[in-house]
């Protein structure tokens, strides 16, 4: 029933009521921000941060960069040292060569897209071949540019993942089938090492991730990563497991997250580079595992400050790849700005 | 993504305007088979296998479906069945205590149990989405749920606000002490809702935003959770509700606006005495939604005639009254692009390069991780806003459209003898049957009434 | 006279009606037409695209419900098992184990169980999932990304307009058919 009522102050009270009803809603609409620029209102305990993890005492460096070699490529993948420390890198469908003060030499087209290379050095039977990694096998160049053979392929499991070279034997890692392949020069398999054999004390590689990288050591032995035990592994070549180093851990002398180090190259006195993913890091340890130096870190390895945890596959920083040439430079791989820079001891 | 919703981003010559060839058997098949293929090889290059276990079965991730299609149809069975009783409740059997009961079970069922959505008032914008946007294919539920209530109008009137709506229901449980409204703030207010609906399509068209759906005050009520501020914003709806009945109804309701505009036009409507009128009021004086008009008195000829040139004068303003509320729209597109997450993020990005705000948000981090140009984003940014230029002047032209069509109905002379419910603004509650004496006598509450004496 | 205007009045009934049906064919046809666009309408349900989300934490607090219909999901096949899952631990874990001081889930929602030396398998704990999405970014900064959030179609409300979609500071949210309302990172064999 409408109010008619003969108490005007009950219509006043109610008018009061009602605009102050509106007001309050007016206000509490307003309020509403719909957009979720405030952030989630969530606590600290929510926050992952990685920052605590990412400083390193400036102290550390011992190495300074003195180049940076731009590749041109939209994605490269590899970096390795040829004869005459000649830089070679793979990416996109092709292999580029240059001097080593960057002036490029060569380029030469491949037939699919390389993931890994090595080169024969003087000592291998072939020196200067060049032996790239395609998904499932191995192709071989010769030091014109010319393909002379591709190898059988792996299988359908197989990412192959990093190459080395040693005398008379090629080494391939291959990620998928958690095994390392030891070919001759011909590409005939000669064994396999790395395989979980408890009689010789041998664990079996955990890779979780396809990061799986070899090099053969001046010592002889074939250096492998094992990512899932944060550990560098030496083995002879018939896969008999010699020595072991490496720790898992956020602190600068150990290895960061689930599966590090990605990538590894030896310097010509022994002394071991690591690349790590994830906080993204380039360090020396001795021979021995000793840790010795930083090279680079997030700082100036991540292109913008939030880019280290991002959940985009695309976003995430592309583990880099390192190599060292026989004047003990170190070559990294950015493949962030896609060029190769070079460090060296200060 | 330039919107938030819709599929793909309506880019004029990736997806819309495609000619509709009919697709032949062989062509089905072979995209088929393209499609097969690429998957097959996107699988095994995308995926490094998991360890090999000697003896472990990898579990599945779980996807459990949504509630099935069958609780939307029997919605839409609700609605029917609702609408079709509130109709025969409120023209045929005339009865207030039948439709208060239907009242009641819709705010039961539509409002706490299917808790509000999809409702007719937001399916307003799904169907705008649909005419806009290709890639966006209107749900068969969400097109039932916006016609079915409109062909009902367009023959018994708004029987669906009477009983049926939750959203109603639960305003017309709240009308406990309602007061007059004069008349002059009833019409000024009842332009609110054709705005708001002028918004609510501007903002679906240009797939920025549901904004009908965004600010429905009585939805986080029905869910019984939501965000603190729409509680206080639907509480206080129901308090301002208890004096000034069915405020959503009668000045926001954008669907509203739609079913006051097919009522005029329907085929039955409420009717207060079951014969003749004898201008008791009793229904003026019951009625707390003000929808009961009053008799009109012949005016003298020198009114007659300053009205006659009023409406006159008021057609002959009427373009100009939409052309300027064209302009004035187009001066909108700033405030109104904002709404836009696109430009808004164009927007921020331009102030932290340029400086102008410290810091970045999540937005402007998100979107420099992706490595797209910022060149890219600006120009996307400022197509969105040439098309709200556009949009802006649209909707000025409608809130022009609809001042102009308001103030020519106001003075268009009507002739009424009886005490009569306004086509567009009844809601078919039902409120006035029981105080209506002629209605009393059919009950047999009271005796036959003797006509009183009439003015002339 | 009164015949005449009398069947005038019929006449304008006549018309009246016409144009209501004409009207309701015409409205109810158009609207239908909408819906039965190429052949198929189809209900359309709100989803998280994996490779847009940043895990920022606003699914957790701008759903409509009280607890958010996000959960993390694990796709097991992009998992790597590792003993030292950085989206289970902490990233300074006292010990592998499953003390709470070591885990990085502020709610417990991620159960470790042994598989075999030296994998481990993780699994989500829904009921205690908040959809905060630190897992997520812990998963992503190391690992391989087998952790992620999507909407729970048992617990959405399917609101026509989602409050997380429009609080998406990466736009990751887009409707998907409800046939089909999962965009998986790895597309498995549907039960």
């Amino acid at each position: 029933m409408n109010t008619r009522s003969p108490f005007p102050i009950v219509g006043l009270l109610i008018g009061a009521l009602v605009l102050a009803a509106i007001a309050v809603g007016v206000i509490a609409v307003l309020r509403i921000d719909p957009s979720g620029e405030q952030g989630s209102g969530l606590s600290e305990a929510f926050d992952y941060d990685l920052q605590q993890y990412q400083k390193i005492d400036p102290a550390l460096f011992h190495y300074k960069q003195t180049a940076a070699i731009s590749t041109g490529m939209r994605e490269p993948r590899a970096v390795a040292v040829g004869s005459d420390d000649r830089i070679f890198v793979a990416g996109d469908k092709l292999m580029r060569v240059f001097a080593p003060d960057g002036a490029k030499l060569k380029e030469i087209a491949l037939e699919s897209e390389p993931q890994c290379l090595t080169i024969g050095n003087a000592e291998h039977a072939f020196p200067g071949r060049t032996y790239v990694g395609m998904k499932d096998h191995v192709e071989v160049y010769d030091p014109s540019g010319s393909r002379i053979a591709s190898w059988a392929g792996r299988g359908e499991k197989a990412v192959l993942t990093s190459l080395a070279a040693a005398e008379n034997d090629v080494f391939a890692a291959d990620a998928g089938a958690k095994i390392v392949w030891r070919f001759d020069t011909d590409g005939k398999l000669l064994g396999r090492i790395g395989q979980r054999d408890e009689s010789r004390n041998v664990p079996g590689f955990v890779i979780p991730s396809p990061y799986f990288d070899v090099a053969v050591a001046p010592d002889g032995l074939l250096r492998a990563v094992n990512p899932g035990w944060h550990r560098i592994e030496a083995y002879t070549f018939d896969g008999h497991l010699e020595t072991f180093w490496g720790r898992s851990g956020m602190g600068i002398a150990a290895f960061c997250g689930c599966c590090n180090p990605s990538n590894i190259a030896i310097l010509p006195d022994g002394r071991v580079v690591t690349a790590e993913k994830g906080i993204p890091r380039v360090k020396v340890y001795s021979a021995a595992g000793q840790f010795e130096s930083v090279v680079i870190g997030p700082e100036t390895l991540a292109p913008n400050p939030s880019a280290t945890v991002e959940t985009r596959a695309e976003h995430k920083l592309r583990p880099v790849d390192v190599a060292a040439d026989s004047r003990g430079r170190i070559l990294v791989l950015d493949p962030a700005a896609a060029s190769v820079r070079v460090f060296e001891h200060k | 993504m330039s919107k938030i919703v819709g599929g793909t981003r309506r880019v004029p010559s990736a997806n819309c305007g495609t000619r509709r060839v009919p697709p032949t058997l062989s062509r089905i098949a072979l995209f088929l088979v393209f499609v097969a293929m690429s998957a097959a090889v996107a699988l095994a290059a995308e995926r490094f296998p998991p360890p090999d276990f000697t003896d472990h079965k990898l579990p599945e991730t779980s996807q459990p479906s949504p509630r099935g299609l069958l609780l939307d149809y029997l919605d839409l069975a609700a609605l029917a069945v609702g609408l079709s009783l509130a109709s025969y409740l409120a023209i045929v059997r005339r009865s207030r205590r039948g439709l208060f009961l239907l009242t009641i079970g819709s705010l039961l069922w539509l409002g706490f149990w299917r808790q509000g959505c999809i409702c007719p008032i937001g399916s307003i914008q799904n169907v705008t989405l649909a005419v806009f946007d290709q890639s966006y294919r209107l749900p068969l539920v969400a097109a039932a749920f916006f016609a079915l209530p409109i062909l009902f109008a367009l023959f018994f009137g708004r029987t669906f606000c009477a009983a049926v709506c939750p959203l109603g229901a639960v305003q017309e449980l709240a009308a406990l002490r309602p007061v007059n409204v004069p008349a002059w703030v009833d019409h000024a207010l009842g332009l609110l809702a054709y705005v708001y609906l002028g918004l609510g399509v501007l903002f679906s068209a240009t797939g920025t935003a549901f904004v009908i759906c965004r600010y429905d005050p009585f939805v986080a009520l029905f869910r019984r959770s939501g965000s603190v501020n729409m509680l206080i914003f639907g509480a206080c709806f129901l308090v301002v509700g208890v004096f000034i009945g069915r405020p959503y109804c009668r000045y926001l309701c954008p669907y509203g606006a739609i079913l006051g505009l097919v009522s005029k036009v329907s085929k039955w409507h409420v009717k207060i005495p079951p014969e003749e009128c004898i201008q008791c009021r009793l229904c003026e004086d019951v009625c707390p939604y003000g929808a009961i008009r009053e008799p009109t008195v012949a005016l003298p000829a020198t009114e007659r005639r300053r009205g006659q040139k009023r409406l006159a004068l008021l057609i002959g303003l009427f373009p100009l009254l939409v052309w300027l509320g064209f302009w004035l729209g187009t001066r909108l597109e700033a405030p109104l692009s904002r709404l836009n997450p696109t430009v808004r993020l164009a927007d921020r990005i331009r102030q932290e390069q340029t400086g102008r705000v410290e810091g970045t948000i999540d937005a402007s981090d998100a979107f420099r991780n992706t490595g797209r140009a910022t060149e890219n984003l600006y120009g996307e940014a400022l197509a969105l806003s040439a098309t709200f230029h556009t949009a802006g002047g649209w909707f000025g032209a409608w809130v022009g459209l609809v001042i102009g069509v308001k103030l020519i109905h106001l003075s268009v002379r009507r002739r009424r003898t009886d005490y009569q419910p306004d086509r567009a603004a009844c809601v078919s509650c039902g409120r006035c049957f029981w105080y209506c004496p002629g209605e009393q006598a059919r009950q047999g509450w009271i005796q036959e009434i003797t006509p009183l004496q009439r003015n002339v | 006279m009164t015949n005449s205007s009398n069947q005038k009045l019929d006449r304008r009934a006549f018309v009246g009606n016409a144009l209501r049906v004409a009207g309701a064919v015409g409205i109810g046809g158009a609207v239908a037409a909408l819906a039965a666009r190429k052949g198929q309408s189809r209900e359309w349900v709100w989803q998280i695209d994996p490779a847009k989300c940043i895990a920022c934490g606003n699914c957790a607090t701008y759903c409509v419900l009280d607890e958010s219909a996000v959960k993390c999901t694990h796709s097991f096949g992009m998992c790597g098992y590792c003993d030292l899952c950085t989206g289970y631990f902490h990233p300074d874990p006292i010990a592998l184990n499953s003390g709470a001081e070591n885990q990085l889930c502020p709610t417990g929602a991620i159960k470790r169980t042994f598989v075999e030396d030296p994998y481990f398998e993780y699994t989500i704990d829904e009921p205690l999932c908040i959809g905060c999405g630190k897992c997520v970014k812990g998963c992503n900064a190391f690992g391989n990304g087998s952790i992620y959030l999507q909407v729970r179609h048992d617990r959405c409300r399917h609101c026509n307009e989602c409050a997380i979609a429009v609080s998406c500071p990466s736009q990751a949210y887009r409707r998907v058919p409800a046939d089909d309302p999962y965009l998986l990172k790895i597309r498995e064999q549907k039960a």
